[in-house]
């Protein structure tokens, strides 16, 4: 683990996803005590002082009832990482369990899975999500919900690519010989191996999942207002382009950044945990 | 050409399957819509009456079962429904908006093409130099922003700042083109008009590059990896060791063997360029499915809901029908080989 | 290279060719929803715009002033509920199909039988042709407002769709097809794009000149994409749905303001049914606690215009029963505070849930500033996005509709009675104008009184007891009185937007695109 992240630290790219990386979670998890106007998360008005420009008083401008934008990101950063680790956490878990079923016991069983996989990757992953929010109702939890199910059958495949492979490697038939159950070969012995990849599609997933996630906020279909949220303030600041460009571009950055930040992280750890593409 | 033929007939065999379950899939999230799909099919200003005729007619207070026998029957007839949102047939609308987005969708993957593969062949060449670092920034960034910010990024830059393109529409109103195909660079050709065949590419730019650009990423990055491990090959470092021109391995040797990986991207990048047209349609106003599907989302509007997300899944299928028997054509090992779907 | 080349080339010249040379004006304007071509389905603002101008109806609005003026029909009488018309006998459908009186029949019935848009208005008519030129129609019951009516009743022609059609009503044809006898005709219609109506040269009345040749109604954009087209002379008129701040840019660029008044406004309308609300008292609390003044100062658009005025009660000014424009509605805290004290539920209980309809972001901003002012008072209160489609579906039962639901609601005919008797008579509730659920027997005895009485000084007495009933049980918080604002270019002149002389008095009807001017420029 450390001598990773030293390897990981002696790239500067690395470094500096890192290093975003670090900072995001820390400006989300603080927002309530960092953000110059901590109620400015909710439903606050203030239209002596909307849609104003960035300035030294509001870093990024205010929106267009008068909301503090740059309050509004750190907070909207709160919604996004929460959405990419609730995500995870259920997708993984469920995907690699299916993956390792497949992809180990084989059999009728691989066949049933993997089809079922199959139908699932069959739909661009973003429009089955986009559909799912369009008849269910657009909350955090339902958003939670739609992108889980488009994310699992990517980690199911992932995984029962390797375990397939390593179902016929000499220490998993040793492991057979002795007369290992199924359970802890499956666990103890072909888990660990896919355990690298697994870790850093995860590190390369969170910016993913935040890039569907403000996608489907983008469309009105995930979190709603007055939560900040960073898709739904690019739509809403979208209609008073090009005049009031801050209620637009500053939003999208931090997409921008957060996501770069993951996605040089993820891709620094593939290259020390030798994860190939 | 038998194992090629055998090759096509297992893929076309596999997709019915999976057409079979992603019709399920549809028909599933179809029926898990809170309220009444008879009332918000109808709209506000129905009556009890209307609602009641039209349950029966979608067979709503059939068992699920029998819903879903009826759903194939009629998709089967080419019968996807009327469109709450247009009041036209659903495969009317389907008609009319589909050329739109393929269009935008082929350029945007022409683009990808076009420039992912020769950055990453940079990249590879240079490996561990600068160049090969500023590929890997570039890329990484690409992928980094939602399609909808990179489309409204350019938009505000090339449309907005600097007024070099159109911000929104398919062709210049100037032209009355006649829609044979729908593919507006196609018709203006089949006319014979180079102008408006110049105002639909100017037009279609902007859109497929905001489109395209997670994509030249994706390709970047995979036609690097796959070419630095052919140039780790030990007939390259022969090649290297008897003097030949750099340009000329890059060509000759590295470039082929790499070919194969980056087809199978483009066939997943499809996907996710699919996906990404409801972000830039909206984005662009631009008049095609993806538009079609948000606008009918947001009304709940089933039937279209249901027939654009089959369609879009059964493009998907074919380009990827289309990618398989590419691959298999260029590599007869896998040719011969029956390739699994994994 | 040379492919290179032919390409720039093209694209130069498509740029030089799009600043025009023609002779041909062209008229560009947009809606955010899309237009419904069929006129039996036509009820918002796109579908009116198309029925105005490619179909006509028999009567028209007056325009400065009250009353409606002879169309289709060159005259009527009326004897009870019986109406009787002469129609012109010089008018052409587009087709070369002459109008007659089984036209006007054909399109009542059609209108009946598909039920759908504004057909209630002419539910329980009964239409016979005379003759050719002489058609009756019978109401079941005395309608004061009937004649209003008949600018929701466009003439269809029969003979046209019959022969495109193997349906009785047409439907299919006249989804995309127009079949009327209006001064423009569809040359074609695609739901995502635009509806492009040419000028039609066999018009019974005189078009002039300067009107548009070709008019393109396009769909869908967006406010930043309309901004920009019209500062780049590619578009001229924007739907009255572009948010304030957008049309004053275009304001400050040179664009000229069209505005249309006096048949509507914005209500928050409280479900009366629904604890807290079902106490007046509560009602009225939040009524004086709402900040109107601020409200007005958020659709201003400059010094001049603005997107409604200060309401004074439960009527638009200008209509029957209004009170007048001195009796503007204010915040005021000490009678919200007295109201409260009677209210029987503790205010941080209340959770008042507050709506806003997602395809008009503009009340997203209501919502949040009512929940400021609801929090001077202690009072709680959540806000949710509902998009149309789904605000129209949780209506329909008491129970599900929202305490508090954002609504723009305008008189389809000009007349009070399509304003005010859907919202609050007890026989219509949970339709997308009435989520109060009222029920009140003399608010129900006013809006009868109003329907039937047949002088204008007995409907302004029914109506101002209306209005005062209204106000004193507080079933709506109303905002204010709608005025809609297009930004438009200067290449078009729209007298019946700009000049109150000219206005019609009925939404929709100003885009009669054969009175508007094209300047030239």
């Amino acid at each position: 683990m450390i001598r990773t992240l030293r390897i990981l630290a002696a790239n500067p790219l690395s470094l500096l996803g890192l290093t975003l990386v670090i900072l995001i979670t820390l400006a989300a998890i603080f927002a309530p005590w960092i953000a110059p106007f901590p109620t400015h998360n909710g439903a606050v008005v203030d239209f002596l002082n909307n849609n104003r420009p960035p300035s030294s008083h509001n870093w990024m401008g205010t929106d267009l009832v008068g909301r503090d934008i740059f309050s509004r990101i750190l907070f909207a950063y709160q919604i996004s990482l929460t959405l990419g680790v609730v995500v995870l956490a259920i997708a993984v878990p469920i995907g690699t369990m299916i993956g390792l079923l497949a992809g180990y016991i084989g059999g009728w069983l691989e066949m049933v899975l993997m089809r079922i996989v199959d139908v699932f990757l069959s739909i661009p992953p973003l429009v089955l999500a986009i559909a799912m929010m369009g008849v269910l109702e657009p909350t955090l939890t339902n958003a939670m919900l739609a992108v889980t199910a488009m994310w699992w059958p990517w980690y199911a495949r992932l995984v029962y690519s390797i375990a397939r492979g390593e179902r016929e490697e000499g220490y998993v038939l040793a492991a057979e010989v002795i007369g290992a159950g199924a359970g802890h070969i499956a666990f103890r012995e072909i888990l660990p191996n896919c355990l690298p990849a697994i870790i850093t599609k995860m590190t390369l997933d969170m910016g993913f999942v935040i890039i569907i996630a403000s996608s489907l906020s983008f469309l009105g279909l995930g979190v709603q207002p007055p939560t900040a949220d960073l898709g739904s303030m690019v739509a809403e600041g979208a209609r008073y382009l090009p005049d009031s460009w801050w209620l637009t571009v500053f939003p999208g950055l931090a997409i921008l950044v957060a996501v770069f930040g993951f996605n040089l992280l993820g891709d620094g750890l593939r290259d020390v945990l030798g994860v190939d593409e | 050409m038998s194992g090629f033929l055998r090759l096509l007939l297992n893929r076309l065999g596999i997709s019915l399957i999976v057409l079979v379950g992603v019709s399920m899939l549809i028909f599933a999230i179809a029926r898990i819509i809170p309220g009444d799909p008879a009332r918000i099919a109808l709209g506000p200003n129905a009556n009890a009456e209307q609602i009641a005729k039209l349950r029966a007619e979608m067979h709503l207070d059939a068992s699920l079962p029998v819903q879903y026998g009826h759903f194939v029957v009629d998709v089967l007839r080419g019968d996807l429904g009327t469109s709450l949102y247009t009041n036209r047939p659903v495969t009317q609308d389907i008609a009319q908006f589909l050329p739109a987005t393929l269009e935008l969708v082929f350029l945007a993957g022409f683009i990808m093409v076009a420039v992912g593969l020769p950055l990453g062949i940079l990249a590879a060449h240079y490996r561990g130099r600068w160049q090969d670092h500023l590929v890997r920034v570039i890329a990484l960034l690409t992928v980094s922003a939602p399609a909808f910010v990179w489309a409204v990024i350019l938009m505000l830059l090339f449309a907005f700042y600097l007024p070099l393109f159109p911000i929104a529409g398919r062709i210049s109103d100037i032209y009355d083109i006649e829609r044979t195909t729908g593919f507006l660079t196609i018709d203006t050709l089949l006319a014979g008009n180079w102008t408006a065949f110049g105002s639909a590419v100017h037009h279609l730019i902007l859109p497929a590059i905001a489109l395209s650009l997670s994509g030249i990423g994706q390709a970047a990055r995979l036609t690097r990896a796959n070419m630095v491990e052919t140039y780790d090959k030990p007939y390259i470092e022969m090649a290297q060791a008897y003097g030949f021109f750099p340009s000329r391995i890059a060509r000759s040797y590295a470039f082929k063997p790499s070919l194969i990986p980056s087809l199978t991207i483009i066939g997943l990048d499809f996907a996710a360029m699919l996906g990404n047209a409801f972000l830039v349609e909206a984005v662009f106003a631009w008049p095609g499915l993806s538009r079609y599907g948000v606008a009918v989302i947001l009304r709940k509007d089933l039937n279209a809901i249901m027939g654009t997300v089959l369609i879009i899944a059964i493009t998907f299928l074919i380009v990827n029908i289309i990618v398989d028997l590419m691959i298999a054509f260029l590599n007869p090992r896998i040719r011969y080989s029956t390739r699994g779907t994994s | 290279m040379m492919k290179n080349t032919a390409l720039i080339t093209a694209l130069c010249a498509a740029t030089a060719l799009a600043s025009p040379a023609f002779a041909e004006t062209v008229l560009r304007l947009d809606e955010v929803a899309v237009g419904e071509l069929d006129p039996a389905k036509a009820s918002d603002y796109a579908d009116s715009i198309l029925m105005f101008n490619v179909y006509d109806t028999l009567v028209l609005p007056a325009q400065g002033g009250p009353g409606h003026t002879p169309h289709l029909a060159a005259s009527w009488d009326v004897d009870g509920a019986t109406y009787t018309f002469t129609l012109r006998d010089d008018v052409m459908f587009q087709s070369g199909n002459k109008m007659t009186a089984a036209d006007v029949v054909y399109s009542v019935e059609r209108m009946q039988a598909l039920g759908a848009g504004l057909s209630y208005l002419f539910a329980g008519v009964t239409a016979e042709a005379v003759d050719d030129t002489t058609v009756t129609l019978t109401l079941e019951t005395p309608y004061a407002p009937f004649i209003a009516s008949l600018v929701r009743l466009p003439i269809v022609d029969m003979t046209l769709v019959k022969a495109n059609s193997d349906s009785e009503w047409g439907e299919d044809f006249l989804s995309g097809n127009g079949a009327g006898t209006g001064a423009y005709s569809v040359t074609s219609h695609n739901p995502q794009e635009e509806t492009v109506m040419a000028k039609s040269d066999s018009y019974f009345l005189d078009v002039a000149d300067v009107a548009p040749d070709t008019v393109r109604l396009r769909y869908g954009l967006e406010p930043a994409t309309v901004r920009t087209l019209i500062a780049q002379g590619e578009h001229d008129i924007a739907s009255q749905w572009l948010p304030p701040e957008v049309v004053q840019a275009l304001a400050n660029d040179g664009a000229q303001l069209l505005t249309e008044s006096g048949t509507g406004g914005f209500y928050f309308k409280m479900n009366t049914q629904k604890p807290p609300l079902d106490n007046v008292n509560c009602r009225l609390a939040l009524s004086a606690v709402f900040d109107y003044g601020t409200a007005i100062q958020m659709i201003a658009i400059n010094d001049e215009v603005s997107g409604g005025s200060p309401s004074t009660g439960a009527i638009p000014v200008g209509m029957f029963g209004a009170n007048g424009s001195d009796m503007v509605q204010t915040q005021d805290l000490d009678a919200a505070k007295a109201y409260l004290a009677d209210c029987p539920y503790d205010p941080a209980e209340m959770n008042l849930e507050i709506s806003w309809i997602a395809e008009v972001p503009l009340e997203e901003r209501f919502a949040l500033l009512m929940q400021s002012n609801f929090n001077e008072m202690g009072i709680s209160s959540s806000i949710t996005k509902l998009p149309w489609a789904l605000f129209a579906e949780q209506v329909s039962t008491a129970e599900t509709t929202p305490h508090i639901s954002q609504l723009f609601v305008n008189a389809v005919t000009g007349d009070p009675d399509t304003l005010l008797y859907g919202m609050y008579h007890s026989s219509t509730p949970g339709t997308w104008q009435s989520p109060e659920y009222l029920n009140d027997a003399e608010v129900d005895a006013a809006l009868d009184a109003g329907r039937s009485a047949t002088s204008d000084a007995d409907r302004e007495a029914a109506y101002s007891a209306l209005n005062a009933r209204l106000m004193a049980i507080a079933p709506t918080i109303y905002g204010f009185d709608r005025q809609s604002v297009f930004a438009a270019s200067n290449r078009v002149n729209v007298p019946a937007l700009s000049d109150p002389a000219m206005a019609f008095g009925l939404d929709g009807m100003g885009f009669s695109f054969r009175l508007m001017e094209m300047t030239g420029e």
